[in-house]
């Protein structure tokens, strides 16, 4: 309890005089066996987690010679920059230039799409709302699964003149990652009492202004969560970006990594300087957004 | 509240999006799949032919078994653990909950086939570090991916390992939402940390726990990579599962016919999941 | 494409409108080409398909080659879908499992009528062997290919010289085996600490196993005349039990060896972990260049008794172009330079490749007599003598992921080879719907 953090300190104002602080001592006994066996299981999924990224790391820094000695040592090798230039020569950067756009790009049409949505499922009745709103949810799967419909989607896509184009991918991943937005971004709006909207309509708003500045400036947390886990869902896919552009100027970042583990061999030392390079823009937006996450998805998701 | 059309304004360019996206390729994929699919291009119109051969192969039962328990333990542990961790992470600190956070995201930040190339270097390969450090410790060979039940059992474990920093972020802003001092007084009248967990805590995460298990059920029901890289399906059939079986046949053996019939009738499946959990978990739209 | 020739041909006529501004101005063709190597890349044939891009292009100021890096695995599959779309590159690279199927759809366009039929008797004669004939249907050539993979038996030549082992004494099964029992050494805690002979069974990444040159070598087909499944024949069964020996009767190969892909038996070798390996000539280089150039060796697989070796798997990729292409008079002369003399000797010196023409090695001299480099006579010597090709009148993808199956069947369930056979068999001929 000792690290309660200021923020929810604050915003709970717990009462804070003598009597409670045997109830805080009790609460305090019954979790700590719980807490500790969570601790011990948290330090194996720490190891887990973090060997295979810290081998990763060092194998990224690895000559040809020292890639496969036996046994494996940790540290033991000479460190060399020799495969992150070879990532970057290969035209790693420009890949990854592009995937920043169509990341960004599909961040901003999906938030832009999903809030209006959003907004029109949880405060106005239509026809068929409530069958649409599950359309949304089951359309989940759609996007999940898209791979398996690759050769037909490719046909698809090639017929109506969709594929090979700057938008063609920002378009297949807004649609995937929309219906998730949409599912989080109600919640939030949900969250936000309508005695607001009606007093914004009181004083003569319409509903498009009540959406502009009353729901959109209250549900910027939920803009940080739909948007973050949309940057990692783009960001990270690697089926569509694969076939769906051929240009080498359109190529996203995934395939570039996957060049790696080509047919004449997976080559980790490229391999895992690549993928470290991905995984920078990845922590850098949680860094920046992993605050906002907590609380956008906070507003968002808690009352059905 | 609004006008009875108003509200579908809003919708229409979200719908025209997912219409052109998702929904009309998979009316698409179903015209495909009406024919014979000759070198990738449809040939003669066979109506549910593709279908019907499916229902020839003696071995999909056992594949589609293979999906369910697979997914149903890979769901149900992520769940677990995930929720476990959220309520740790959430009693701890900002700073300690934002760095332990952190170490829980990065197998899911990572793309799945370098993610799980690398766990299996490390973890089950025997020139990789763990097996040897176990060699080195006295311990024998180690060969999880040689029996069918380890190797099922491990293909569940990295699927967990995958996925749950999703799990866990979801479930800690669920967690964060609930306003304090209704566990606060719960706890006041005297109820027990778990009585709290249990009769506050829990019913307040419906939403994120259906959200989650929603998204795992189908993205681990849906995944090629993590057993294409990590047992290749073996040994013998034991890690095979559904979207491995579409895989095989779209691009091993160039079957498009029926391994587009086998990726719709998935779909169904998948959608009619989503609706039974939605309808099981009482949730109002 | 149509945009881009609409685009190209529109510049055309800006061209003809200004009267003809000059050589700078001629319309340049724009062919595009389809493969898994990325020209910006650095690994050594990515090198030499940028090298002989740009010597082609400074020789044909008029044509530019663009580069679409494709994933391997799926390129031919969508190479197809592309056909029927009408999308497909001017240029393409089709992998052996799916060379049947691109000739048969038609996308692949007749290399006779753009450039083989100008071609002297020696020129023609400069390519003979299997890998022309598997591409040549009645007559017609629809495809040249660039990379030609060998697979047989990869080996440690520091650790035969250091047991005393000539490998040219490894002469039959038998003595392979006897080789790999003497090559398996064991620490002092009673582990193996390296194998003698070592393939993986994963169906992922699967090469063609030992049991196929073992089987064919004996005389035997593995697949009948209507393309069904003949795996199941005394000669395959011979060998399924030959290759499951290695591990569970002779110990020359580790159990782990049933979930192990293509790759992760090299990382073995690369690690000391294996004397001999079943191996690919194309990763030679590679190997190479991780353990030193003097270490790693190519041999020919053993005789059958029949015949003096027996013939290894051969695979690789074709390279032709597209039926419909708007410039396949530019895309053919581009193929025919990146697999003519001039390129073929960039493949080999700078890409590591064995060479496509028969002249290439005598022009290259002392190459292929440099410490390391003596492989490409073993592929040479193989791939005229001692190679198997699939067949491509019918589809046959997925037959090494089935028979790999089949073994691990026999490993881990103790399935009985005949039946474990008998069962691949039944699978192959379900999903090829014969």
């Amino acid at each position: 309890m000792e690290d309660l953090t200021p923020m929810t300190a604050t915003k709970t104002a717990r009462p804070t005089t003598v009597p409670f602080v045997p109830i805080a001592d009790r609460r305090r006994m019954l979790p700590s066996v719980w807490g500790l066996m969570i601790a011990a299981a948290f330090a194996v999924l720490a190891i887990l987690n973090l060997l295979p990224l810290v081998w990763g790391i060092l194998t990224s820094f690895k000559g040809a010679q020292d890639l496969f000695r036996f046994p494996p040592t940790l540290f033991d090798f000479t460190p060399t920059l020799e495969n992150y230039q070879r990532v970057i020569d290969s035209g790693f950067l420009g890949n990854m230039k592009m995937s920043l756009f169509y990341s960004a790009t599909t961040v901003m049409a999906t938030l832009a799409l999903a809030l209006p949505a959003a907004y029109a499922f949880d405060r106005f009745n239509f026809p068929l709302r409530g069958p649409l709103f599950l359309l949304v949810v089951a359309s989940i799967p759609l996007s999940l699964g898209a791979a398996a419909l690759l050769i037909p989607n490719y046909l698809y896509f090639t017929r109506l003149g969709l594929t090979n184009a700057w938008f063609t991918l920002p378009l297949i991943y807004t649609a995937h990652q929309l219906p998730m937005a949409i599912w989080i971004m109600k919640g939030t709006i949900e969250g936000i009492p309508r005695e607001l909207d009606e007093a914004a309509v009181a004083d003569g708003a319409s509903h498009f202004e009540v959406l502009r500045y009353v729901i959109l400036p209250l549900s910027k947390p939920a803009f940080g969560a739909a948007g973050v886990l949309t940057f990692v869902g783009s960001w990270n896919e690697f089926v569509a970006g694969s076939v769906m552009v051929d240009s080498p100027a359109l190529r996203p970042i995934q395939p570039a990594i996957y060049n790696f583990i080509g047919f004449f061999g997976r080559e980790w030392g490229p391999l895992t300087a690549s993928a470290t390079l991905a995984i920078l823009p990845i922590l850098i937006a949680f860094a920046l957004l992993g605050r906002l996450i907590v609380s956008g998805l906070t507003k968002g998701s808690v009352k059905g | 509240m609004y006008s009875r059309h108003a509200g579908l304004t809003y919708i229409v360019p979200a719908f025209a999006l997912l219409g052109l996206v998702l929904f009309s390729p998979v009316f698409y994929g179903f015209w495909f799949s009406l024919f014979r699919i000759q070198y990738g291009a449809p040939t003669d119109f066979i109506g549910l032919g593709n279908f019907l051969r499916l229902l020839d192969d003696p071995a999909l039962g056992g594949t589609l078994t293979r999906s369910t328990v697979f997914t149903f333990f890979a769901v149900a542990l992520t769940v677990a653990i995930a929720l476990a961790l959220a309520v740790w992470i959430h009693k701890l600190g900002e700073r300690r909950g934002f760095a332990v956070q952190m170490i829980v995201i990065v197998p899911w930040i990572i793309s799945t086939v370098v993610a799980t190339l690398l766990f299996r270097w490390v973890f089950v390969n025997d020139i990789g570090l763990a097996l040897s450090l176990a060699r080195w410790a006295g311990f024998g060979d180690i060969r999880l991916l040689n029996d069918p039940t380890s190797a099922m059992a491990l293909l569940i474990g990295v699927s967990v390992w995958k996925r749950i920093g999703y799990a866990v972020i979801i479930l800690l802003a669920g967690l964060k939402s609930i306003p304090e001092d209704l566990e606060e007084a719960a706890r006041i009248d005297g109820a027990t940390g778990w009585q709290v967990f249990r009769r506050i805590t829990l019913p307040l995460l419906k939403t994120p726990l259906l959200l989650v298990t929603i998204v795992l059920t189908l993205s681990n029901l849906n995944t090629v990579e993590t057993p294409l890289v990590l047992t290749g399906g073996g040994p013998g059939n034991a890690t095979r599962i559904l979207p491995m079986e579409i895989f095989d046949r779209a691009f091993v053996a160039y079957d498009l016919g029926s391994a587009t019939a086998l990726a719709l009738v998935m779909f169904i499946g998948n959608i009619l999941l989503v609706l039974a959990y939605v309808r099981l978990a009482k949730w109002k739209t | 494409m149509l945009r881009r020739f609409g685009l190209s041909a529109a510049l055309a006529c800006a061209v003809a409108a200004l009267g003809g501004a000059g050589p700078a101005l001629a319309q340049e063709t724009t062919v595009r080409m389809w493969t898994f190597l990325n020209p910006t890349g650095t690994s050594p044939r990515e090198v030499a398909l940028a090298k002989i891009i740009d010597n082609f292009e400074a020789a044909n100021p008029d044509i530019d080659i663009v580069v679409e890096p494709q994933a391997w695995d799926q390129m031919t599959p969508k190479f197809l879908a592309a056909h029927t779309s009408g999308t497909a590159p001017d240029v393409i690279w089709v992998v052996t499992d799916f060379l049947g199927d691109a000739i048969n759809s038609g996308s692949l366009a007749s290399l006779n009528d753009l450039f083989v039929k100008d071609w002297s008797e020696d020129q023609v004669a400069d390519r003979a062997g299997p890998y022309w004939d598997l591409t040549n249907v009645d007559g017609t050539q629809h495809a040249l290919f660039t990379s030609r993979n060998y697979i047989a038996i990869m080996y440690r030549k520091d650790l035969f010289a250091e047991a005393g082992i000539d490998p040219a004494t490894i002469t039959t099964w038998d003595k392979l085996v006897e080789v790999a029992k003497k090559l398996t050494v064991k620490d002092s805690a009673g582990q193996v600490s390296r194998y003698g002979f070592v393939q993986g069974f994963s169906e992922n990444q699967a090469d063609p196993p030992l049991m196929i040159p073992y089987l064919v070598g004996k005389g035997a087909e593995l697949f009948s005349e209507d393309g069904k499944a003949n795996f199941a024949s005394p000669e395959g069964v011979d060998g399924l039990t030959l290759q499951t020996d290695l591990i569970t009767r002779h110990g020359v190969m580790p159990e782990s060896a049933v979930s192990w892909t293509v790759d992760d038996v090299y990382e073995q070798f690369a690690s000391d972990r294996a004397a001999m390996i079943l191996g690919a000539s194309v990763r030679v280089s590679t190997l190479q260049s991780q353990l030193g150039k003097d270490k790693v060796g190519l041999m020919l697989w053993p005789g059958s008794g029949q015949q003096e070796h027996s013939p290894a798997v051969m695979a690789g990729w074709a390279v032709g172009v597209w039926s419909k292409s708007q410039v396949a008079e530019q895309a053919g002369e581009f193929v025919e330079y990146m697999l003519g003399p001039d390129g073929d000797k960039a493949w080999v010196e700078i890409g590591g490749q064995s060479p496509g023409l028969g002249s290439t090695l005598d022009h290259l001299g002392d190459f292929a007599n440099q410490p390391g480099n003596e492989y490409l006579r073993v592929v040479s010597t193989g791939s005229a003598k001692h190679g198997w090709l699939a067949p491509i009148e019918y589809s046959i993808g997925g037959y090494r992921q089935i028979l790999n199956k089949a073994a691990q069947n026999v490993v881990v369930n103790g399935a009985d080879p005949k039946q474990a056979l008998e069962e691949a068999g039944a699978e192959f001929n379900r999903s090829h719907n014969r």
